[in-house]
This record gives C-alpha cells, sequence and structure tokens, in this order.
C-alpha cells in the first residue's frame, strides 16, 4: 500500500524531472537559445503545481494514498 | 407545511425536469442515430474505411499493406472494431450501417456501465440515471457515437475495464475483477491506441493499493500485448509498425489542444468541474479511487487533441470519466454518512502547515462522530431536502450548455422555438442545415436531406460508368459498386509527410490516366499525386452532399477524346 507521502515523493521527483527536462531542451543546444516558449512556460506552470501537490501530500504522512 | 416538505416536493419536480431534459437529449440521440442508419455514404470520412478493414478481415485478408503499392490502401488502427462488425455483414451486407450499429450500441453500453458504477457506490436512482444520459447528452458523444468509427468502442472497453479493476480488492471476486479489467485494458488498446492512458490509470490504482499485484498485472498486460503486437508484426511483414504506430505520429499543434480543451470545458463544466473536485477531495483527504484516476489520466488524451488529425472526440474518454465522477462526487455529498464539512478554522490558528493539516484531520474525524449524535441529524435533515433541490438544479444548469437538436420538422421545430433556437441552422461548406448546437460550427451533427440522398446518387452514377478503377477519398462510393478501395488518403499523406512512403508507383499510375474517376473532397493526399492529377485530370462537376463540395474529376483522355468527335 502506498502513502500519501511516498505517492507526494513521487509526484515532486516526476514533476522536477519533468520541469528539468523542459528547461534542459534549450540549453542543450547550447547558443540555440530562442527564449522560454509558450509550451514550455505551460509546462513548468504545470510542473510546479504538480510540486505543490506532491509537497503537501508529503505532509500528510503515512494515510493511504 | 414545513420547510423541509417544501424542499422535497421541490425537489422532486426540480428531479423530474432535469431527467425530463436527459431523456430529450437521449430521443435526440436516437433520432439521429436512426437517421444515419440509413445513410449509405460516409457521413464522416473515413466511415467507409473502417467497413473495408472489416471486410477485408471477412474475406481472410490483412489490413496492413504496402502503401506503395497498388490500390496503396492500408489501415491506421488496431483490428478489435473491424472484427466485431464482421458478425453484422451478414445481416446488413457490406454496408457502413454495420459498424454505425455496432458504435452506437457501444455508446449505450458505455451509459449503462457509467449508471451503474454510480449506482454501485452512490446508491439511489436519480444521480446514477442522469450520469448516464449525460455521457449520451454530451455534444461530442452525440456526434460521433453513430458513426463507424471505433473511438466509442474504445471509451466502452475503457469504462468496463476501470469498472472492473476498481473492484480489484472485492473479498470473493477480486482476481476475478482483475482479469476482466486487464482483458478489457487489452481490448481497448487493440480498438484505437489512445488507450494507453486509461491502462495508466488503471495500473496506477493498482500500484496505490497493491504494489505487488500491479508489478505482476502490468506485466502479464504487457506480455499477451507484446506477443499479439508481435505476430500482427510479422503476420504482416512489418506493416502493422508502419501503418499504426509509425504513420501516427503528426504534427502537434497546442494551440490547437487549448482551444479544443476549452470549449470541452465550456460544454461539460458541471461536469468537470465536480470531477476536479472528487479528485481533489480523494487526493488530500480520502483515498484515490480507480475513477479520480481514471479521469485525471484521461485528460491526457485529450491533450493528444492538438495532434493532426485529431478532433473533439478526443476528450471522450474523459467525458465518461467526468460523468462518473461527477456523479461519485454528487452521491457523496446526498449521502449523510458522508458530511465532512470540517471545521477550517484550526487551519488559521495552526503553528505550520504539519499543524495545520494535523488540526484538520482531527477536526474531520470529530466532525463526522458528530454527524452520529441527534443534534447533527436534526440539521442533517434540512441538508438533506437543500441537496435534493440543489442537485437537480446543477443538473439543469449543465443541460442547455450542451444545447444540440434539429430545429425544423413538426416535433423538433416547436421544441426548438421553445428552448430559444427557433430557425437556427449550421452553415456547412455549401449548404445549410436546420440544426443547432452548442459547439457553433460543426460537420457532424445534422439530419441528413433528400438532397443529400440526390447527391450522393448523382456521384455514385459517375463510379458506376467509370472506365477504369475509382479513386475516392471516401470509400463507401466504390464499396456501393462492388469496387475494391483505393487509397485511404489521410493515411497516405501521414506517411509521406513522416518520409515512410513512395509514390512512385501511384503518380506513374495517375499520369497514364489509368483511373477513369477520382472523386476529391478535402484532397488529403501526398502532394505528388495532387499534382499528377491536376496534370492529367479535369474537374467536370462539382456536387455538393452532405454540407460538403465533392470534386468529380475524369481523365483528360476522356474529355478530349470528346472534343474530337
Amino acid at each position: 500500500m502506498v502513502t500519501k507521502r511516498q505517492l507526494g515523493i513521487i509526484v515532486v521527483v516526476l514533476a522536477l524531472l519533468g520541469v528539468v527536462g523542459l528547461i534542459g531542451v534549450d540549453l542543450i543546444g547550447v547558443g540555440e537559445w530562442s527564449g522560454f516558449g509558450p509550451l514550455q512556460q505551460i509546462g513548468v506552470g504545470l510542473g510546479g503545481m504538480a510540486i505543490v501537490v506532491g509537497v503537501i501530500l508529503i505532509l500528510l504522512g503515512n494515510r493511504p494514498a | 407545511m414545513s420547510i423541509s416538505r417544501i424542499l422535497k416536493v421541490l425537489g422532486v419536480i426540480l428531479s423530474l425536469l432535469a431527467l425530463l431534459a436527459y431523456v430529450g437529449y437521449l430521443a435526440v440521440y436516437i433520432v439521429y442515430a436512426v437517421d444515419l442508419f440509413h445513410w449509405p455514404f460516409d457521413y464522416d470520412q473515413g466511415e467507409g474505411f473502417e467497413l473495408y478493414d472489416a471486410i477485408l478481415y471477412a474475406r481472410g485478408e490483412w489490413p496492413y499493406k504496402d502503401n506503395a503499392v497498388y490500390p496503396y490502401y492500408t489501415s491506421n488502427y488496431p483490428p478489435l472494431f473491424h472484427l466485431l462488425i464482421i458478425p453484422f455483414l451478414p445481416i446488413f451486407g457490406p454496408r457502413v450501417v454495420a459498424g454505425r450499429v455496432v458504435s452506437f450500441v457501444a455508446t449505450l453500453v458505455t451509459c449503462g456501465a457509467v449508471s451503474a458504477i454510480v449506482r454501485r457506490r452512490a446508491g439511489g436512482w436519480f444521480i446514477p440515471l442522469v450520469s448516464g444520459l449525460a455521457y449520451l447528452a454530451s455534444p461530442y458523444v452525440y456526434q460521433t457515437g453513430p458513426l463507424c468509427r471505433m473511438h466509442s468502442m474504445m471509451v466502452m472497453f475503457e469504462t468496463l475495464a476501470v469498472a472492473f479493476v476498481a473492484e480489484f480488492q472485492h473479498p470473493r471476486h477480486g482476481t476475478r475483477n482483475l482479469v476482466l479489467g486487464l482483458l478489457m485494458l487489452l481490448c481497448a488498446g487493440y480498438t484505437k491506441q489512445m488507450a494507453v492512458f486509461t491502462v495508466a490509470a488503471a495500473l496506477s490504482y493498482v500500484s496505490l493499493r497493491d504494489v505487488k499485484k500491479a508489478v505482476i498485472s502490468g506485466a502479464a498486460l504487457a506480455a499477451v500485448a507484446g506477443v499479439i503486437f508481435w505476430l500482427l508484426n510479422a503476420a504482416t511483414d512489418g506493416q502493422w509498425w508502419v501503418n499504426t504506430i509509425q504513420a501516427n505520429a503528426n504534427e502537434f499543434e497546442y494551440l490547437q489542444t487549448l482551444a479544443s480543451a476549452r470549449q470541452w470545458f465550456e460544454l461539460h463544466t458541471l461536469f468537470i468541474l465536480l470531477s476536479f473536485a472528487y479528485l481533489i477531495y480523494e487526493l488530500f483527504l480520502d483515498r484515490l479511487s480507480a475513477y479520480s484516476l481514471w479521469f485525471f489520466f484521461a485528460l491526457g488524451t485529450g491533450a493528444l487533441s492538438g495532434k493532426w488529425g485529431a478532433g473533439f472526440n478526443y476528450f471522450t474518454t474523459a467525458i465518461a470519466a467526468a460523468c462518473v465522477c461527477s456523479g461519485l462526487a454528487l452521491g457523496r455529498l446526498v449521502s449523510s454518512r458522508r458530511l465532512g464539512i470540517g471545521d477550517w478554522r484550526s487551519l488559521f490558528t495552526a503553528r505550520g502547515p504539519r499543524s495545520a493539516i494535523r488540526s484538520l484531520q482531527s477536526t474531520i474525524r470529530n466532525l463526522k462522530s458528530a454527524i452520529r449524535s441527534l443534534a447533527i441529524r436534526r440539521s442533517v435533515s434540512v441538508v438533506r431536502p437543500i441537496l435534493m433541490v440543489l442537485v437537480p438544479l446543477l443538473y439543469l444548469w449543465q443541460a442547455p450548455r450542451m444545447l444540440h437538436l434539429p430545429t425544423a420538422g413538426p416535433v423538433f421545430g416547436p421544441v426548438a422555438e421553445a428552448l430559444g433556437v427557433g430557425g437556427a441552422v449550421t452553415e456547412t461548406d455549401c449548404m445549410a442545415y436546420p440544426y443547432y448546437d452548442k459547439m457553433g460550427y460543426t460537420q457532424l451533427g445534422h439530419l441528413l436531406t433528400e438532397d443529400d440522398y440526390a447527391a450522393g446518387e448523382e456521384i455514385l452514377a459517375y463510379a458506376r460508368t467509370s472506365d477504369g478503377p475509382v479513386f475516392s477519398e471516401e470509400a463507401m462510393f466504390s464499396l456501393l459498386i462492388g469496387e475494391p478501395v483505393v487509397t485511404n488518403p489521410t493515411q497516405l499523406r501521414n506517411l509521406y509527410l513522416n518520409g515512410l512512403l513512395d509514390t512512385t508507383d501511384a503518380v506513374e499510375r495517375v499520369n497514364r490516366q489509368e483511373f477513369g474517376l477520382i472523386i476529391f473532397r478535402a484532397r488529403f493526399y501526398p502532394d505528388p499525386v495532387l499534382q499528377a492529377v491536376g496534370q492529367n485530370y479535369t474537374t467536370v462537376e462539382r456536387v455538393c452532399m452532405n454540407g460538403f463540395n465533392y470534386d468529380i474529376l475524369l481523365p483528360r483522355r476522356l474529355l478530349d477524346g470528346a472534343q474530337e468527335q
């Protein structure tokens, strides 16, 4: 059985990976920076919300998810 | 008469009105479906191709072929929907009504499954009934449900899968439910590939409750699906992989997704808001159910609506999930055992978030136990009648947001007038239909006219007198004259754009003017083919049928020959 804390950790990790990936897409192509596109902005925004959700879940402790 | 009694009477009246609204949508849906059953041609581009796949399977042939070779036809979808049409071919003949009936029945099964799920979990009859009817009331489901397309069948299997998986911990039938759920997921995936999101939802739910079972289930499902995948690919010399996976990697436009999502929200507001509320409630204050997880993952299916060739029906899974979750949310609300309103005041006196959350949890526990006391029961006796009024009011508020109906005729004319949309028409490329849809412009949903039937016969007359194979953008013109289908245009276009199609043979045949007739509607063909057609064929007539302009092209050899004479 997965707890809310464990689910929260999973959510935070996945969200961080997603945000890093979205930012890293531009950083990998050094010298080709064309700005933060709208799709990336949406992705980072959703990732941020997911991190907030994940943190709340972590604080909810060992209750079953 | 007490306030409580007045509210109860009012609640009954409003419930009957709400039921009337959603049963009304069911009636409109049945009228539309029956109208389509009589229509022998493609109503939506692609229907004839789905039927042709079924015909090929019935003959023992694979529809996954090399598109570079005449007749340049292949399927880009998995086989299950087409296989399920086969038993209906002896009844209806090789006619598109066979697939339409199958798809229509699938939507009815989904409606029933939604009602059954809500009834099982929430009890009562009103909310489960409206939850199921709400699925059919959706303009998206209405327009595409009776088409010979596999999407509705995929949603049916997804709904059944989630219903079974949700009960995988049943003390007596848990294993059976899990196996059936996995079987339904397999069926959904081999109906249409997009079911992968529901697979993710179902396995996520099992993971939350029993990680070991989730791993075993996921592995078993992957193994069976993988073996089937490998067998199909081997039997078709790799054409299965090319046509169902590679060809479907189309260009994506995120603005299209955002526009589709906005429309989806505007049309289904109540169901979506309640589903989100239910998801948030379960996520933070209760345990996540399979249904709220399904709703969450189904949003991913909707996100794919920005893909070229996708449409609003990509949100159909999310609509089914929303109908379930909204019904469960309202059912929980009206159940007196679960009035966990909570005392939020302690959140503001707590020291830090952990303390606040512990305060909230403690308050909820105290409130739940207080509800059992007589003092709370007295207030519940007022709250319940208020909810009896509120719930049907919410459904009545939602109902006009999905409004769609014909606006002419002895029945629908007066009804449309009463609803304030009398005389409204939907403008198409070449015709106006007496039909109103809250979506605004739509290519689907209107009833067909005598002019449409006459136009179809006119085009068919060209096909019957063609002195060579018919190169048609829609399959039914070929199938109705007993000829093989030549080309699946959107598939050719997708393959060409992905660098997976050699158009040499097709272009050479067009240059030799081997095709006695070409019928275009949207011209979704690879550019080299269109260029060759432009050089060798001439448009002799444009026929308006079902709101679309069909261009009839004849080879110049015929026209040059006629001029010489």
